[in-house]
């Protein structure tokens, strides 16, 4: 396993967004999260990732508790999340948002005046790997637009490309796909399978049939709890799925 | 005459020159609103003055300027960071009004209201009639370091890092970044430019008191940046220069035309529409950011 969750409680007021929800992930997996509108999933993500302090429960990462991590060292231990909403950096480039993502960058001021040739080699290095990953998805003739000057679709891949970009050993994807036509979303899913060699993905996504084609286990939730877990077909045939969320 | 009307002038664009880039590191790449500006001024301008009438080398004062202005810098920006844009700035024109009432009324360290005077000026013996070329050539030679510094800054991932923050904080932290340490360092880095701006403007009026470091001054760099464009070194440099001649401008008209009003409100109405006129049909300042072709 390389992520547990367990137990995990969240409330906002009144209202209880995590009742007790409990994971675990294998390694190399691609783990689909549904559920309707409201059931949790994004807090879910919120709450791994460290932007939300859960009230109980714990979530370890390769066997590390990182309930009470802050966002950016959760991040640099290689759990890379997404927005629901694609964040879009509006001032900024393509190619910028990719070198943001990059790990291996030099943001010190200090070695920008005292090494400055090693901060532009390494910088350049970083450019030369995220046009590659841009031309891989397509959008390799996009590099000096702005972010925000893309369609919906590119930035989707946009947002796909930072992740690889930051080559994480965890992915927590929301919505990868949501809004983007059919063709697109497969190219996209087909683009994450290739990357379960080296990494592990935690999605949430409306489109069932993408999931079913491409996840290996896919958890239910409703009303804050996991409701079933499973493979694919299990999932397809479980009433109460059918009831709660294909809506049978 | 005329000529040393057109140094004097130059040397104030400089001054506000630098302040303005300082600005537009903080406000116009990673949109922290820093109402305080004018105390980072102050300190490098009090602190520089003391020394050098104390005895110090013109030189050293500056160093210690800038020092201290960023010291402080840094420890203003610990607890204010942690802030939300609207009390971030609150808390910063706090700063700059409690520090200018310090200046006030701790008359053994500042002489109070009746100010510093004779603040020695660099080599202002040796040159004699060409003091105000070379003060004008040395506040242009710290525009232009001042300049190159923060473009390089920008161009590094430092710098796209600071962009990034502008644009959407939470998710710079999905990325593995402390963004508080970045907007410190460029606070403090901010706050040491102001200090040499502050200390260069003590040395060349060679006399500074408390109520030259109102917040207006803040609010007249601020306008500089909005109206050169903000997030553009340059831009901030034409709006320093556009801003002085506005300012010295109307002095002059009142000697053509009888306007049944005091020119420096005349200023201040001008510098007003045109900033209105600005953020409503042309945001994005004189000139606009630059989009970096990589």
């Amino acid at each position: 396993m390389i992520l547990r969750v367990k137990d995990i409680k969240k409330s906002f007021g009144g209202l209880i967004a995590l009742d007790g929800v409990s994971l675990d992930i294998k390694k190399n997996t691609i783990v689909g999260l549904i559920g309707p509108n409201g059931s949790g999933k994004t807090t879910l993500i919120n709450v791994i990732s460290g932007f939300i302090q859960p009230e109980s429960g714990s979530i370890e990462f390769k066997g590390m508790d990182i309930s009470s991590m802050k966002p950016h060292q959760i991040a640099r231990l290689g759990i890379c999340r997404t927005f629901q909403l694609t964040r879009v950096f509006r001032h900024m480039t393509v190619l910028e948002c990719m070198l943001l993502a990059s790990k291996t960058h030099d943001t010190g001021i200090l070695k920008l005046f005292l090494n400055p040739g090693e901060v532009s080699k390494k910088q350049n290095a970083d450019i030369e790997r995220a046009r590659n990953i841009l031309e891989a998805l397509d959008i390799g003739h996009l590099g000096n637009e702005y972010a925000s000057s893309l369609s919906g679709g590119q930035q989707k891949l946009l947002s796909f490309g930072m992740v690889q970009m930051t080559q994480p050993g965890f992915v927590l994807f929301d919505e990868p796909v949501a809004g983007i036509n059919p063709t697109l979303a497969n190219k996209i899913f087909e683009k994450i399978e290739l990357e379960k060699k080296s990494t592990t993905f935690l999605v949430i996504e409306h489109n069932i049939d993408i999931l079913m084609n491409f996840c290996d286990e896919i958890y239910v939730m409703n009303k804050g709890k996991i409701t079933a877990f499973g493979t694919p077909q299990e999932i397809q045939c479980n009433k109460s799925v059918i009831d709660v969320y294909l809506g049978g | 005459m005329f000529q040393d009307y057109i140094l004097d002038t130059l040397i104030y664009i400089g001054i506000y020159g630098i302040l303005a880039i300082s600005l537009n590191l903080e406000a116009g790449y990673t949109r922290l609103m820093n109402f305080g500006k004018v105390a980072f001024f102050a300190i490098g301008a009090y602190a520089s003055a003391l020394l050098s009438i104390a005895g110090a080398p013109f030189l050293a004062g500056l160093v210690v300027g800038i020092l201290l202005s960023a010291m402080f810098g840094f420890l203003v920006a610990l607890p204010a960071l942690r802030l939300r844009a609207d009390y971030l700035a609150i808390v910063t024109l706090s700063f700059g009004e409690i520090l200018r009432l310090f200046f006030l009324n701790e008359q053994w360290l500042t002489n109070g209201p009746m100010g510093l005077r004779g603040i020695p000026q660099p080599l202002f013996s040796v040159l004699d009639n060409n003091y105000l070329v070379f003060y004008t050539v040395m506040v242009f030679v710290f525009l232009i370091i001042c300049y190159a510094f923060s473009e390089k800054i920008m161009n590094s991932p430092f710098g796209i890092t600071l962009k990034a923050i502008r644009d959407d904080e939470d998710a710079v932290f999905a990325f593995g970044e402390d963004t508080f340490r970045f907007k410190v360092k460029v606070f403090i880095i901010g706050s040491a430019m102001a200090g040499i701006s502050g200390a260069l403007f003590a040395h060349y009026i060679a006399f500074i008191s408390p109520d030259m470091f109102f917040p207006s001054l803040t609010f007249s760099v601020w306008t500089m940046m909005v109206i050169g464009g903000s997030a553009n070194n340059l831009g901030v440099i034409a709006g320093a220069f556009l801003i002085q001649f506005l300012e010295r401008g109307t002095r002059f008209i009142k000697d053509f035309a009888d306007l049944g009003i005091e020119p420096s409100n005349l200023r201040i109405i001008i510098i007003g529409i045109l900033l209105i006129l600005f953020i409503l049909y042309k945001p994005e300042g004189i000139i606009k950011e630059r989009k970096r072709i990589l």
